[in-house]
């Protein structure tokens, strides 16, 4: 992933209409805390309590100097937004490797002694420390930003594969292509999605697809029950292997279904992050917004 | 011989006492009366591994997994789908009797889906720190290597992997199907299991692994899938039943890995 120097995020900047230079300090300074409200102002929904989404690590009151939208705020693209001199990270994902974002590990299955001191863990650690010593705030935004109508990250994977006019007018999650074969629809899929070795499919790579329904993030049996009878192939971010998968395979050898194409979770909200930045944009203007992509996590040995 | 026989002798030489209160371990398709003429074990009951296993004469199959995708089986959630009712016709067609092994299989020992899994991805018992500890240690390799190598070996096609392909492994931790041992441990450099949620679970391996990446810490996940990862073991398991089964034939019908990587 090339890193942008910080000459291109201020040229970058400068194209948000932003009323100040990049680097100096805003007459209009805002706080990390006022984009919070803003996006609360702006949703269009309630903020629910329990959910996944809020504050992570940071102080909320730091002076917002510039904003990243990710889909996994990883150490490196932390280390990225802090070389763009940002200082707020808006994540879809976990930043500490778990729903509950617990700046700990959890403990040993079955357990030790009560008392028992258990070693800091390194990576926890670390990452925690890079927060706190370049003053960065990581908001989640996860379970409202998707609530959004219509769907973000459905928009954002359908701009990254240059799908918004095949776009149906009875279903905003199904478009119609003009026919492709299941390869050369993962393909596709692959290169735009900038997938590496997290896209795996089910399914005849010769046969031809057209109705395609997208399904980003991670969906139980359900969705896939309720979309496959209107889609040729579905491409989604992940689904459990005894569900989806099988179910997949089986629509398969029976001739009724075509194709899944699974991204993994993290590829599939990506582009909906971009949209966020692009609509962070719309009623942040005194700091630059910009989106940098996690990348996929995955690789797979060349055989 | 019937279908309520074999379960009864699979709970006599199970060697732990069979728990009545699993909604996993029971039929599926069929009851204890359907007569026996042959046991297919598989770790999915596909349609094609239903086809398969009718037209050889096996019309007892014992899976690992779920049959009408979804983990209890429940019928509700799929008897409206036109696929529901396929899988049923082919079952009958074939007068089908299905019994699932999933929690006695891991509570057994040794637990055949690591016994498999060790054994399709060459991870030798000699390497094994102590029986059933899943843990092995191998001469020193990279992770692009180990990787290629369990790739080669399993045959699995959409294999994945995160860490750095050049760090120097020698510790693996194995896990099997959703079981994914906590790779932050400080005794293992490489974590090899079958499935596990990407984000949002306890600990997130992809997540993490990256994370240990960029600090330069030592760190590997390779995921088989989780079909490849408990596949294995449906050989031990098929073995094991031949013991105490002599009367029909019992046999591995493969489901095979449902997905493949695009280039």
């Amino acid at each position: 992933m090339p890193q942008l120097s910080r000459r291109e995020f201020a040229s970058l900047a400068a194209t948000t209409a932003a009323p100040f230079v990049f680097g100096q300090r805003a007459a209009a300074a805002i706080a990390a805390q006022d984009v919070i409200d803003r996006i609360k102002k702006n949703l269009g929904s309630e903020w629910k309590p329990d959910t996944v989404d809020g504050v992570k690590a940071g102080d909320p009151s730091i002076v917002l100097k510039g904003i990243v939208t990710t889909s996994m705020a990883t150490l490196d693209v932390l280390q990225r937004a802090v070389k763009a001199d940002a200082n707020m990270v808006i994540t879809a994902q976990p930043t500490f490797y778990s729903r509950t974002d617990a700046q700990a590990p959890p403990p040993p299955r079955g357990g030790g002694p009560a008392d028992a001191v258990a070693e800091p863990d390194r990576v926890f650690a670390a990452k925690a420390e890079f927060i706190k010593k370049n003053n960065l705030l990581v908001f989640r935004f996860s379970e409202h930003w998707r609530l959004r109508q219509p769907d973000p990250l459905a928009r954002g994977i359908a701009e990254s594969l240059g799908w918004t006019r095949y776009q149906s007018s009875n279903d905003p999650l199904r478009f119609d292509l003009p026919a492709l074969t299941l390869e050369a629809l993962a393909a596709s899929v692959k290169k735009n999605l900038e997938s590496r070795g997290g896209i795996r499919v089910i399914g005849d790579p010769r046969t031809n697809v057209r109705r395609v329904g997208l399904l980003p993030g991670t969906t139980p049996i359900q969705a896939s029950l309720k979309m496959l009878p209107n889609v040729d192939a579905i491409v989604a971010g992940e689904v459990r292997e005894w569900e989806t998968a099988e179910y997949a395979r089986d629509k398969v050898f029976a001739g009724v279904g075509k194709g899944l194409i699974l991204v993994g979770r993290v590829v599939s909200e990506e582009p909906g992050m971009k949209v966020c930045a692009d609509w962070l944009k719309t009623f942040v203007t005194e700091a630059p917004v910009r989106h940098i992509p996690a990348g996929d996590p995955y690789w797979r040995p060349a055989s | 011989m019937t279908a309520g026989e074999v379960v009864d002798r699979i709970k006599k030489n199970l060697g732990v006492p069979w728990r009545d209160t699993t909604y996993r371990d029971t039929f599926k398709s069929g009851g204890p009366d359907t007569l026996v003429r042959g046991i297919a074990t598989t770790v999915f009951v596909s349609l094609e591994v239903i086809e398969r296993a009718g037209a050889a004469g096996l019309n007892m199959i014992i899976p690992h997994e779920d049959t009408f995708w979804n983990d209890r089986d429940d019928t509700t959630i799929v008897s409206a789908d036109p696929l529901y009712k396929t899988k049923v016709d082919l079952l009958k067609k074939y007068d089908i009797v299905i019994f699932r092994m999933h929690d006695h299989m891991h509570a057994q020992r040794p637990d055949f889906t690591y016994v498999g899994s060790a054994r399709a991805i060459g991870l030798e018992s000699r390497y094994e720190t102590a029986p059933g500890s899943h843990r092995f240690v191998i001469p020193e390799t990279t992770l692009g290597q180990l990787a290629a190598d369990v790739q080669k070996r399993s045959g699995a096609r959409a294999l994945r992997v995160v860490g750095n392909p050049n760090a120097r492994v020698s510790r693996i931790q194995l896990g099997v199907g959703y079981a994914t041992p906590p790779v932050h441990s400080a005794e293992i450099d490489v974590v090899i299991s079958g499935e596990q949620q990407e984000t949002d679970g306890t600990l997130d391996s992809p997540a993490y692994v990256l994370d240990a990446m960029t600090l330069g810490i030592t760190k590997g996940w390779i995921m088989l899938g989780h079909a490849v990862s408990e596949e294995a073991g449906m050989l031990e398991m098929a073995d094991w039943i031949k013991g105490f089964v002599p009367e029909v034939p019992v046999q591995l019908v493969k489901a095979g890995e449902p997905l493949w990587a695009p280039r």
